[in-house]
């Protein structure tokens, strides 16, 4: 029983981690938050859905695809929204309206290319294998969604932490004024950090359509909440924290399922961002932040 | 005119409504605090109000002054404990009070009637009561703008350190700002329950606090008739563009997001931006 729980909460906290990852990558290194971030999830699964369904694509390709489609709307942000902002100077308001307002376009835009109703994938196209262990039973897809989860995150910190391009995010992340005066190419690292955080949105989206086996337009609306509650247990702009974050999370939701009942389990999450931050004001790992602070 | 009030008369009061919500956001957002503690705040007076005149048989006066003092007490106390939090965080445990008052709406069935919400509330709200309402905010915000304390919370918004550093109370400004918002919320959330015959948790979410932070932003925060402008706009076009359910939501999203990008001060800025132009010419 505690091993079903521990299974079913830690592969739903690694959907939740890959998407708060990319949310909070993003609030590291522009320092605003990016509400269009649930939209491009729910984008990321549609294509997914859609490369499988239509193009007849294998399962990894078209997850594949939904990654690289849902970097580009990621891209498209920055774009459209972020980049005129910032070189206007706008206040940092502006870029939260703003990504909120580019959230309802891409949703009202789903609507009218997929419809509203729930659809899911066709049953060829999962892996149905059953692992029984003792008394536990878990899909042998949570498991596959549990170790791609991590192979995405642990990439993204690889190349934060190794390469020089990580090491260029990490100035900017640090310090723009800093990054421009050692030579880091601030745009072009801020387009290369929207394009990986909407690849982990999609990815995150593909993962958590193939869990749950449903797609729908407002699918975003709620990973973006539980993205924003990550983000405030991790601290904002922390990726460590983001991913430990979001792996609390969802064990944090199953057990309160098995302790409370499903009606309070969104309130719990909740209600923990309200103690932690009553008691730790900038998040359970506050390291830069509280420096800054 | 009365013609096109009884058409219109639900969208005029809803503007109206949201209008007043607006301005309650505006008052924190002149001291840089980005609340969406709106529809948390509105919940707790929606229903204590309908909980006061449908059980309890209170007349709809004393329970909108039930609503509106439980809504102020309700942000006394939040923002007691969160208005030390700086920016984002602050934004954020506002928006986590508003979903945890949203999830126990919806499980706290005999007062709320859980997902599927309360009907038959007696409609007691009327057009002249949210009118009046919308004045008083309005010359509200507009006196305390032109007060010490409007110079205070400009300064505030520039520095706060510095106004610290001058031996100001920054945190009782602020505490101060966040209950009188909490009260406008807890009254409009009232008069939101008993202008429709039903209510459920969901009216009372993330959108709702979003809406009323974002009419400001979108109409312009410097402008007295700003938040207002941005409500109207955020209410009307909804309505306006009723000819296609789908394609309504990206023309909503499109329309906020060209004002934000080309309109730096708000919409409420055009009308000059636009005599300008004719000038230059």
């Amino acid at each position: 029983m505690i091993l079903q729980q521990l299974v079913n909460g830690l592969s739903l906290g690694a959907v939740y981690a890959v998407f708060a990852v990319g949310f909070t990558l993003v609030f590291g290194v522009l320092n605003v938050l990016n509400l269009s971030q649930g939209a491009v999830f729910m984008w990321g699964a549609y294509v997914g859905l859609e490369a499988v369904r239509t193009l007849q694509l294998p399962l990894p390709a078209a997850m594949a695809v939904a990654v690289v489609a849902a970097g580009i709307l990621g891209v498209v942000t920055e774009w459209l929204v972020f980049r005129p902002l910032q070189r206007r100077g706008a206040h940092r308001w502006m870029g939260m309206v703003g990504s909120l307002a580019l959230a309802r376009i891409l949703i009202g835009a789903a609507q009218e290319v997929f419809g509203t109703q729930v659809v899911r994938y066709p049953d060829s196209a999962l892996i149905d294998a059953t692992i029984v262990i003792g008394a536990a039973r878990f899909q042998g897809l949570q498991v596959v969604a549990f170790g791609v989860a991590l192979a995405m995150v642990l990439a993204l910190g690889i190349l934060l932490k190794f390469t020089n391009f990580g090491r260029a995010i990490r100035t900017v992340a640090f310090d723009e004024t800093v990054a421009r005066l050692v030579g880091v190419p601030v745009g072009r690292v801020r387009v290369v950090t929207f394009f990986i955080s909407g690849a982990l949105a999609g990815g995150a989206g593909g993962l958590w359509s193939l869990l749950f086996q449903s797609v729908s337009p407002f699918m975003g609306d709620t990973i973006l909440l539980k993205g924003l509650t990550v983000l405030i247990l991790g601290g904002l702009g922390n990726v460590v924290g983001a991913l430990v974050g979001g792996l609390l999370l969802g064990l944090v939701e199953v057990g309160s399922i098995v302790a409370v009942g499903s009606g309070f389990r969104d309130a719990v999450g909740f209600g923990l961002v309200l103690l932690i931050l009553l008691t730790r004001p900038t998040g359970l790992f506050a390291t830069r932040e509280a420096k800054r602070a | 005119m009365s013609e096109f009030y009884y058409t219109y008369e639900n969208v005029i009061d809803l503007c109206l409504l949201n209008a007043v919500l607006a301005f309650g956001c505006l008052l924190l957002l002149g001291v840089n605090l980005l609340s969406l503690a709106t529809g948390g705040l509105m919940a707790v007076g929606a229903y204590l109000s309908i909980w006061l005149t449908m059980q309890e048989r209170w007349p709809f006066g004393p329970a909108l002054l039930a609503a509106t003092l439980a809504g102020a007490l309700a942000a006394a106390g939040l923002g007691a404990l969160v208005l030390r939090l700086r920016g984002d965080y602050f934004a954020m445990a506002t928006l986590a009070f508003t979903e945890v008052v949203r999830i126990l709406a919806l499980n706290w069935d005999p007062v709320t009637g859980g997902a599927l919400g309360v009907f038959g509330i007696p409609k007691y709200t009327e057009t002249w009561q949210l009118l009046l309402l919308l004045a008083l905010v309005v010359y509200f915000v507009w006196a305390l703008r032109r007060s010490a304390l409007g110079d205070r919370m400009r300064a505030i918004a520039e520095d706060e350190l510095a106004v610290t550093a001058s031996g100001h109370d920054v945190a009782r400004v602020k505490l101060a700002l966040f209950t009188a918002s909490g009260a406008i919320a807890g009254l409009g959330g009232a008069l939101a329950a008993h202008l429709n015959s039903f209510v459920a948790p969901g009216d009372f979410g993330f959108l709702r606090s979003m809406d009323a932070v974002i009419a400001p932003v979108l109409g312009g925060v410097w402008n007295l008739l700003g938040a207002a402008i941005g409500a109207i706009i955020l209410t009307a076009l909804p309505e306006v563009l009723r000819f296609s359910a789908q394609l309504r939501e990206v023309l909503i999203g499109a329309v906020t997001l060209l004002a934000i990008l080309f309109l730096p001060t708000g919409i409420a800025s055009l009308p000059r931006l636009l005599v300008r132009g004719r000038i230059a010419q």
